[in-house]
């Protein structure tokens, strides 16, 4: 077997996308957990936001074939979950959210088995597991019982226990759940070690947008079972009402004043000037760069933090109420 | 350690990078084979601390306590002087002896096979995998019936080979086999019993101990009860079939061609009842299961 050097994610055949679902309702009894949620998912590291209660556990266990969807279609990696559950889990890594583990259970062979559940021989299991532990930095600690170990540790174990068998996409459900900072910019990391140089396609769920935005290249919002918004990060952070983000060489007070007498918005932070508004402010902006000759180092669209795109979008709260109360 | 080439520096491999695997994979059933042998290891306490392994090895080893103590008077009194003593107890027969052990052991392996995958997280990970709700419990119930064949089949097993090699077992080839396949499926019919009554109330409750307590409940109390209530309404005896002390163990009499200690239990009502207890045991398990929602 040969050792693979950083990789460009797995193919994935005629369809490029990791994660199609559409329409997608799932109801736990009374609570609405999902409300026509429609989610693509693309190659890479892909964040999945919402508040506690917003339907993404119940996304993942819906993806994996867990639980059948009350309406709509899934399709991961090109296979429908609740006709060939098996086949996609083959294929899938998963973490669950909890942090309880098998306490007597040395991680080695806690790993090792998983490895061997989805299929690996015994000798290859074995020898993945020590390797697969040593790259999420657990080398020294492999033969340690789950139950001596930190939470930090724990979430090492779980990630290590989900790329083992060397999956095409992996779920990662709140990996960060739990963790101190420092212990939180390591797993971090290590998620974005796995989505890009392991050639593993990633979907993390998480509540804390700042996560998403440091590791991920698209992200997911979904609120009150449905998906409000969703895309490249980039795409998501530099949306059309975000305005523009202008440098220029030299003095930039003649344009701020002028952009200012206009009546749009215009804050500057720095050599930064943020102007905020629509698609129009980049005809307002180049017109008045242009008449005052200022010389221009950048001029982009603005990059809203996703904390903005959350906001923006009025998004209080989580959980879905009622078929009839989510829409809209 | 000695150098292998003089002057060559020392040097070591410590990150071999993530691999990919392109090899063969055994899917569903190599699943199913794996949480198999994982269960069974884990319910006789193998790769685990010493104190996980005493209750499984005093159980079993009570088991066949009384079958080497058989063998050994075979072995050590005259085989003219055996008809002078107590005779020796038949297969049938042997299963009163180990009663305790066995309905200990039950109490012990459903729950420590079933419960702690939910008490621990392990049965969410269990089902991301090519696993199914209904591959993940037939490997369970694998493993559970394995373990307890331990202890329902293999002593009396133990018993026909020893008389054998002392020349007081069964006469020829056909009796052998007729002996054989009897213990055999005697056995299997209690494992399967207990294997579904087990997994039945330990699908009920996460905790170990809570499972072992109302099973110990269940098969004690229920058959006492029975037993008293047959008598003082002074019911028919064939309604000890749906005992899971007595129905069972004069089931296992009735295969061996044997009498039963309750004399009107026919052969018909033993099974009827022990398929009862069985369907009702899987029932139970199979339903809370698919019920369970386990993403968490």
């Amino acid at each position: 077997m040969s050792s693979v050097a950083p990789a460009a994610p797995a193919a994935l055949g005629a369809d490029t996308m990791v994660i199609r679902a559409s329409g997608v309702v799932k109801s736990w009894g009374t609570t609405l957990a999902l409300a026509g949620a429609d989610v693509v998912v693309g190659p890479g590291v892909t964040g999945l936001l919402g508040a506690n209660g917003s339907g993404k556990t119940t996304l993942f266990g819906l993806l994996l074939g867990l639980h059948r969807p009350d309406k709509g279609t899934i399709a991961v990696l090109g296979l429908d979950p609740t006709k060939a559950g098996p086949d996609v889990r083959a294929r899938v890594g998963y973490s669950p959210e909890h942090h309880s583990l098998p306490p007597d259970v040395k991680a080695v062979d806690f790993v090792r088995h998983v490895a061997e559940m989805h299929g690996l021989p015994r000798r290859e299991a074995t020898g993945r597991a020590s390797d697969v532990l040593w790259q999420v930095g657990l080398g020294e600690e492999r033969v340690r019982p789950l139950g001596t170990m930190s939470t930090g540790q724990r979430q090492r174990v779980k990630l290590a226990q989900a790329i083992v068998h060397d999956p095409v996409l992996v779920l990662l459900d709140e990996p960060t759940e739990g963790l101190d900072p420092v212990q939180r910019d390591d797993m971090l990391a290590l998620i974005r070690r796995v989505g890009h140089d392991f050639g593993i396609h990633v979907v993390l769920s998480s509540h804390v947008l700042d996560e998403v935005e440091r590791v991920a290249d698209a992200a997911v919002i979904l609120h009150a079972g449905r998906v409000v918004s969703s895309g490249a990060l980039s795409d998501l952070q530099a949306t059309s009402t975000g305005g523009v983000v202008v440098e220029v060489a030299g003095d930039g007070a003649a344009l701020v004043d002028a952009v200012a007498a206009r009546g749009v918005p215009v804050q500057v932070e720095g050599a930064r000037i943020y102007v905020t508004g629509g698609p129009e402010v980049f005809d307002l902006v180049r017109d008045e760069l242009a008449r005052l000759e200022l010389p221009v180092r950048r001029l982009e669209p603005r990059r809203r933090s996703l904390e903005e795109v959350f906001l923006s979008a009025g998004l209080v709260g989580g959980q879905a109420r009622s078929p009839e109360g989510s829409h809209g | 350690m000695a150098e292998l080439i003089p002057g060559a520096p020392r040097a070591r491999i410590v990150d071999r990078g993530y691999r990919a695997y392109a090899g063969p994979r055994s899917g569903g059933r190599g699943a199913v084979v794996t949480v198999w042998r994982q269960s069974v290891q884990r319910a006789l306490g193998l790769r685990r601390s010493p104190w996980a392994k005493i209750l499984p090895v005093v159980s079993v080893a009570i088991s066949y306590v009384p079958a080497i103590v058989f063998i050994g008077l075979v072995a050590l009194v005259p085989t003219d002087e055996l008809t002078d003593i107590d005779p020796l107890p038949t297969y049938g027969e042997y299963f009163p002896f180990i009663q305790a052990a066995i309905t200990l052991f039950v109490a012990f392996v459903g729950p420590e096979v079933l419960c702690t995958d939910r008490r621990t997280g392990m049965l969410g990970i269990y089902l991301a995998s090519p696993l199914t709700r209904d591959t993940y419990l037939s490997a369970k119930a694998a493993a559970t019936f394995t373990v307890l064949s331990l202890v329902t089949v293999g002593p009396p097993l133990l018993m026909l080979v020893a008389y054998m090699l002392q020349g007081v077992g069964p006469d020829g080839p056909a009796g052998v086999a007729a002996t054989f396949a009897r213990i055999v499926v005697a056995g299997a019919a209690l494992s399967l019993l207990y294997t579904a009554v087990s997994m039945g109330v330990s699908a009920l409750t996460d905790r170990k101990a809570f499972a072992t307590a109302a099973l110990l409940l269940l098969v004690v109390v229920s058959s006492l009860f029975m037993a008293v209530f047959i008598e003082a309404a002074e019911l028919p005896g064939s309604l000890y079939a749906l005992s899971l002390i007595n129905g069972p163990f004069n089931l296992v009499q009735l295969i061996h061609g044997e009498e039963p200690l309750v004399t009107d239990l026919t052969l018909p009502a033993a099974i009827a009842g022990v398929a009862a207890w069985t369907l009702l045991g899987a029932a139970v398990c199979r339903t809370r299961y698919q019920r369970l929602q386990v993403t968490r």
